[in-house]
């Protein structure tokens, strides 16, 4: 490693210091209304207070709980279908118009329709949800699976292995490493879209929180959701981002 | 006595306008154990002509035949060993070389460990055996698809420049290790590059082939001429030149006939 990429984390941390600081200066000098742009350490306050005092981490709870089911109905039908579609032209020819069509679709533009179809329960949310995540999802495992390089289908084929047990014994542990981290992104835009969902139609979860303090102009504790919002996010993007590097652990030299 | 042959065989590609002839038909004939090396300017379709032998791509015309049979579908009596993506980066050495074995139904799974460690023993990885390929030199990931093919128990090694990415040492260490594992285990070979100096060392006999339209241009016996013992004291010696300058010619003509 390098002198430069050695001292990378510390610059990182040197310079959101320095954004709080210049934003603490700005709120806290009166160049700013507080209930326009409150001072970090006002929203850091209401955070802790809302966690320890009230109910966010229960709500945090519940929106982690829809991200996940949608994201892992999402993943354990995109995989399977991905593979398909990236392995056998004609599904994936069949396939890949439609769904690129409702790729494009933006969410928001579907909650109406969402809710004349599933009400304003728990399914709408779960519907959104999928449908956000599981089209771009199998576009990206399909095109995973076709760039695993040919020459481990032919090996494989050469050592006597069915068109299928290929597909299983090689095709797949070579795309996992791409796949992984292809669900880690899109996890992240599961949390874009539970909160849309939660603003429109819910009565729990983050989204629904923020919401409710906006109307009362409690611009901290909006702030204090968002901010909820990030560290979930973090923290479920780093333990991600460790467990494939723990289990890909022979790409490493 | 014939035991690989080519009749009449030709590969002509869809959709490549005037240049869709890879393979002009020929005719050709490989004797069991022998080590063949096909020759060529780079593109020339020695690669696809290994291809069609491995049943990866079937000939347009002619036939293959393996003791008599035309050739089918690829299956474990044809075994590839290629440039890159060789070995399974997600298997450690050891898991690659049994990996060989895994769609064979003939052998205990005590069979298979043994006959792993051997072919590991046979490649001198022993010693790497729980390594990553990602941990290992570029010859090392060599000797591992080498030692999972003979453990598969191909009979037809297929190998696409499998040196071609190594440096010129290690290249003339594995080409002596290549030889010193047939004297062990007795295989055919279909070994295809374009660097003189490897057929020449390598090969029993070199099969140079034209630029494309693939055409045998001629066929060199080597074993007549430089026997089968291989050292490194046979690369100083005349015969050596004289056979290497005689490939470089031939190969040469086909270029000045590309240029003109």
């Amino acid at each position: 490693m390098s002198e430069k990429t050695r001292n990378a984390p510390i610059a990182g941390v040197l310079f959101g210091v320095a954004l709080l600081g210049i934003w603490e200066a700005v709120s806290r000098g009166g160049f700013v209304t507080p209930g326009f742009l409150p001072a970090p350490s006002i929203v850091a306050t209401t955070l802790v207070e809302r966690v320890i005092g009230r109910d966010l981490l229960w709500h945090a709870g519940i929106s982690t709980l829809r991200v996940w089911s949608a994201f892992l109905i999402a993943a354990a039908m995109a995989i399977p279908i991905g593979i398909l579609m990236g392995s056998f032209p004609l599904v994936g020819r069949a396939l890949e118009p439609t769904i690129d069509f409702i790729r494009y679709l933006p969410v928001p533009a579907l909650v109406p329709l969402s809710i004349i179809w599933f009400g304003v329960g728990e399914a709408t949310k779960l519907f959104l949800l999928w449908l956000g995540t599981f089209f771009q999802l199998v576009l990206l495992v399909a095109d995973d699976v076709r760039r695993v390089p040919h020459e481990y289908q032919e090996v494989a084929a050469t050592l006597g292995a069915p068109r299928r047990r290929a597909l299983l014994d090689v095709s797949f542990p070579a795309m996992l490493p791409t796949l992984v981290d292809n669900l880690r992104v899109t996890l992240g835009w599961c949390w874009s879209y539970v909160i849309v969902a939660e603003i429109v139609a819910a009565d729990s979860g983050i989204g629904f929180v923020i919401w409710q303090a906006r109307r009362f102009f409690k611009t901290p504790e909006v702030m204090a959701g968002v901010v909820a919002i990030g560290i979930i996010g973090l923290a479920t993007d780093q333990a991600l981002r460790w467990l494939h590097w723990r289990w890909f652990a022979y790409l490493r030299r | 006595m014939d035991y690989l042959i080519f009749e009449n065989v030709s590969k002509r590609f869809a959709g490549f306008g005037e240049q869709s002839d890879v393979v002009a038909p020929f005719n050709l004939s490989i004797v069991k154990g022998e080590i063949v090396v096909f020759l060529g300017p780079s593109g020339c379709g020695k690669t696809t002509l290994m291809r069609m032998v491995g049943g990866m791509e079937s000939p347009t015309t002619g036939v293959i035949r393996l003791e008599g049979t035309p050739l089918g579908p690829p299956d474990r009596r044809r075994g590839m060993v290629f440039q890159s993506y060789s070995s399974f980066p997600w298997l450690t050495v050891e898991e690659n070389v049994a990996f060989g074995m895994r769609y064979r139904t003939d052998l205990t799974p005590a069979a298979k460990r043994e006959r792993t460690q051997h072919y590991l023993n046979i490649v001198g990885l022993t010693e790497h055996a729980g390594n990553y390929p990602n941990r290992i030199s570029g010859g090392m990931r060599q000797r591992v698809a080498i030692a999972r093919t003979l453990a598969a128990g191909s009979e037809i090694l297929l190998m696409d420049e499998p040196f071609g990415a190594l440096d010129a040492q290690r290249r003339e260490v594995m080409q002596l290790e290549l030889r010193r594992i047939l004297q062990i285990e007795s295989k055919t070979i279909i070994f295809v590059t374009h660097d003189v100096e490897e057929a020449a060392f390598l090969a029993d006999r070199v099969v140079v082939f034209t630029r494309r339209p693939a055409r045998i241009l001629s066929t060199i016996d080597i074993a007549n001429r430089l026997g089968a013992a291989r050292t490194l004291a046979l690369r100083d010696s005349q015969p050596f030149f004289e056979l290497r300058n005689e490939l470089l010619a031939l190969v040469r003509s086909t270029a000045e006939e590309e240029a003109a």
